[in-house]
């Protein structure tokens, strides 16, 4: 089953340094179980960071240069959708469950989704593939350690969580067989994407001071009951019906205002 | 026609069975990788190193000494005596024959002494199976060839009898010919050759300073294979080095790892690493079986990898293994075990990833932010926060620049700095620190194989180091000494490194500072490996103690012969498991000295002897008991009583 992983821009969390984001070496070591030959793709000014997933066990990692600050969305997705129509297309994508660069938001597996209309699992912890050819069964990690085992239709973009398995060790010397494919960005035809996602927003955001929060733990299940299930609310509704279940459940205690 | 007649012929056809026999051997070294060797000065500095180097080491054991010098020297003598029995004229004199049984009689008194060794029990670390009947085999030659000269010294008065002493003599020498493949005998070609064409000729070279010889050489990281897998991924000469060994099992004797209980005996290990070329053993291992053995599959050939659950060598055995150099410093061959050992692990490490998951863990944290610990650079001074810490960013210069290592990170660690730097203020020493610009040194990446990590992090020291001005490297890690003293030259830096507890025995000895006795108290010295062993300095602590007024005992295992104490080669972060502890093990040997302290001189050995549990002896760095005396003198008036006071309840 062709795998692609996809590698963000992550930060070592003590130096600052450009790094691989150790959630995306566990999804190389989920991918090596589906895939003798794990693909990576990375979309950003420079590799340097990413570039240690081929030591992780990625044979080949596409590197597709954008300039500084640039959204790197059009680019994944205009990679991803020339691979699928090709002759040898990807059945499973897979990426890390959180932003670890500066400001990265975590959200392409979600925007990318949208853009290839692909159906996204997130938190994965064991990957394996289904009975029927073309499915695939996945173990999402779900709060208080518990498991579900989801089967999906391939193909499927998955996130991958911190309690899958521990990625195997870095080898320079597999960094230094696998294979870098470099490619210019205006080579790859931007895919259309959502319009509030390629403009990044920065500095927009309002500082407030740290205030200690009620523990969360308290009181919050794992699952939600199904009298709070609501289909297609109008967003002010939705938004008054979250902020009554977060009172209601003494996670937020702060008024109306 | 006498049988003594025959006994040149009989050499001549040894010698040809030998040739063969060794031969065999030759082929499989020349399938290793090539090496420089400058072969004149090797031929020319071989009876030196044969019996100067070699017979100090074996005669740490005076039985070894006393059984090899007669047994070795009569073989070579009648061997070389019986070259000239084929010149008829020599061979009719009757003085001759009493020479040639003199020099048979000189060997088997040699194999009696071998055998007294061996017989009715052998020494536990001695080898069994064909090294347990190699004292027949010359036993037998010996006196079969001492009668058979003497009844032709006599003038040949039994004719018959001599051709029935003969025999068997031929029998036995023929059977010791054919071991120079495999067996026993090898040893003497093998280790002749060994001597000339050493890997590291530098350790022969008492003048050069210790850590010339044992640091480890840069890797080509472009070369096509990292590290080795296979037999003949190592250089020829290794391959031959193999082939020295006698499993003698002193270096298992040394070993700590062995003592703990984890699956390594370096003797082991060479047997199976000369086994591997020839494509397994050829007789079953009759040495002690690794503790704890772990199951192999046995396959072996110079192509076949030899690290692997499949192979000949379980990966458990290379990872026990801590770097202390005591099973090389034993070694009567002069074999250099860990030298194959990184080796190996370079390529476990590198190419196959295959490196214990505890162990990735700080090569990880190297990559992230160059610091094993996976602390940022800018916090190794926070633990100096009210002293006076100078950073050489600020001054460009200074006569010391203190190199603080990983130990500024841990708690224990951070007590000995302190006290190492209010020395330093108290004797108005002009020093400095990198402070956030220095990076780890490297040391664990390169032992746990990891040299593409430690070449950056050396670059990256070397050209940090390049910016300031400074006369000397102070610090309190050996390990650090060891790699910038003798592992950052070939990456364009040299240094004069000097270690804490030689600068603060310079300071004493000056009069910079004035420590108070410590008189009363009894001490142990407990030397680091990396210190004694790697760097050959093991006097000037021992001498600042002594300056500081302790009673000094000395453990039976001490100086360049102590024992680990667990912490190095990474083996800590491997943590292959075995019976025991070596700190337990050692912290044992301290406290049969009855001392109330051990003092240390490295932050490993302090971490792992600080770690045994229980009543033990109290541990500390030689800078902090200086620290303790020096303001044991400013609470006191000069002159007064010494400080019997600090002695421990």
């Amino acid at each position: 089953m062709k795998t692609i992983v996809l590698l963000s821009e992550a930060n070592d969390p003590i130096s600052g340094r450009p790094h691989l984001s150790r959630l995306e070496a566990q999804a190389i070591g989920l991918a090596a179980n589906l895939d003798k030959t794990p693909q990576g793709l990375h979309v950003g000014p420079s590799e340097e960071g990413a570039s240690a997933a081929l030591g992780h066990g990625l044979s080949g990692l596409d590197v597709v240069e954008t300039s500084v600050g640039e959204d790197p969305l059009p680019a994944i997705a205009g990679f991803l959708k020339n691979a699928l129509n090709g002759n040898e297309p990807p059945a499973l994508f897979l990426c890390g469950r959180r932003g670890e660069g500066g400001l990265e938001t975590g959200i392409v597996p979600y925007l990318l989704a949208e853009a290839l209309d692909l159906p996204i699992l997130a938190d994965a912890v064991a990957i394996r593939p289904g009975e029927v050819q073309g499915t695939l069964v996945v173990d999402q990690a779900m709060a208080k350690g518990a498991r579900r085992r989801v089967t999906v239709r391939l193909p499927v973009i998955a996130t991958v969580h911190a309690l899958a398995p521990p990625p195997q060790p870095f080898a320079y010397g597999r960094m230094r067989r696998g294979e870098l494919r470099r490619h210019r960005a205006d080579m790859i035809p931007a895919a259309a994407t959502s319009a509030e996602s390629t403009t990044p927003v920065v500095g927009s955001h309002e500082e407030r001071p740290h205030r200690a929060r009620p523990k969360l733990m308290r009181t919050s299940g794992t699952s939600a009951g199904s009298h709070n299930l609501h289909v297609g609310p109008e967003p002010d509704e939705a938004a008054r019906l979250i902020l009554a279940y977060l009172e209601e459940n003494g996670i937020r205690r702060y008024g109306n205002d | 026609m006498t049988a003594a007649a025959f006994l040149p012929w009989l050499v001549v056809a040894m010698l040809l069975v030998a040739a063969v026999q060794i031969g065999r051997r030759v082929m499989l070294w020349r399938a290793g990788k090539p090496a420089t060797i400058d072969w004149i000065v090797g031929l020319k500095a071989l009876p030196k190193r044969y019996l100067v180097d070699v017979h100090h080491v074996v005669d740490r054991d005076k039985s070894a000494s006393r059984m090899h010098v007669p047994t070795a020297g009569g073989l070579v003598l009648a061997c070389g005596l019986l070259g000239f029995g084929l010149v008829p004229a020599i061979a009719a004199s009757r003085l001759y024959w009493a020479l040639v049984a003199l020099a048979f009689l000189i060997m088997a008194a040699g194999v009696v002494l071998e055998a007294r060794r061996r017989y009715p029990r052998a020494l536990p670390r001695l080898s069994l199976g064909r090294w347990q009947r190699l004292p027949v085999y010359l036993g037998v030659f010996a006196a079969g060839g001492f009668l058979t000269a003497l009844l032709a010294a006599l003038g040949n008065p039994l004719p018959a009898l001599s051709f029935l002493l003969f025999f068997p003599a031929a029998a036995a020498g023929l059977a010791l010919a054919a071991t120079t493949a495999s067996g026993p005998m090898r040893h003497a070609l093998a280790g002749a050759t060994h001597l000339v064409a050493h890997p590291r000729p530098r350790r022969f070279d008492h003048e050069a300073p210790k850590g010339e010889a044992t640091g480890l050489r840069p890797l080509d990281l472009e070369a096509d294979k990292l590290g080795a897998e296979m037999p003949t991924d190592f250089a020829w000469n290794r391959l031959l080095a193999f082939d020295a060994c006698v499993q003698c099992g002193r270096c298992e004797a040394a070993c700590p790892a062995f003592a703990a209980g984890q699956p390594l005996s370096p003797k082991h290990l060479i047997a199976d690493l000369a086994a591997a070329s020839g494509g397994g053993h050829a007789r079953t291992y009759a040495g002690n079986p690794y503790p704890n053995e772990r199951q192999i599959g046995g396959t072996a050939g110079l192509h076949t990898p030899i690290v692997s659950p499949d192979g000949l060598v379980h990966p458990d055995t290379l990872w026990s293994c801590t770097t202390c150099r005591a099973c090389v410093e034993e070694c009567p061959m002069m074999i250099e075990h860990v030298d194959a050992i990184v080796d190996l692990r370079r390529f476990q490490t590198m190419e196959l990833g295959a490196i214990p998951m505890k162990a990735e863990e700080p090569l990880a944290h190297y990559r992230g932010c160059d610091e094993p610990s996976g602390r940022p650079l800018f916090e190794r001074t926070d633990f100096a926060a009210g002293l006076s810490l100078p950073r050489i960013v600020e001054k460009g210069e200074a006569e010391v620049l203190l190199w603080l290592g990983q130990a500024a990170y841990d708690l224990r660690g951070q007590r000995t700095l302190k006290a190492l730097i209010q020395t330093l203020n108290a004797a108005g020493v002009d020093f400095a620190v990198l402070g956030g610009q220095e990076r780890d040194c490297g040391d664990l990446a390169r032992r746990l194989g990891d040299e593409a990590t430690f070449q950056r992090l050396a670059k990256a020291n070397v050209e940090t180091l390049s910016r300031y001005r400074f006369a000397r490297i102070l610090t309190a890690d050996p390990h650090a000494l060891h790699v910038i003293r003798n592992e950052y030259p070939a990456f364009g830096g040299t240094y004069d490194v000097v270690h804490h507890t030689a600068f603060l025995a310079e300071l004493v000895a000056s009069g910079r500072v004035t420590p108070a006795s410590l008189a009363g108290r009894t001490i142990t010295y407990h030397d680091p490996c990396y210190l004694g062993r790697y760097n050959g300095e093991v006097e000037a602590p021992r001498a600042l103690l002594d300056a500081l007024g302790l009673e000094r005992r000395e453990m039976a295992r001490s100086g360049k012969r102590s024992m680990c104490c667990g912490g190095g080669g990474g083996a800590p972060s491997a943590d292959i498991p075995g019976d025991t502890r070596i700190p337990d093990i050692r912290m044992g040997q301290i406290k049969d000295t009855g001392a109330k302290t051990v003092a240390v001189a490295c932050p490993q050995c302090t971490a792992m002897l600080e770690g045994v549990t229980g009543e033990r002896p109290e541990v500390k760095d030689v800078a902090e008991l200086l620290w303790e005396a020096i303001e044991a003198g400013r609470r006191k008036p000069a002159g007064a009583a010494p400080a019997r006071e600090l002695q421990p309840a």
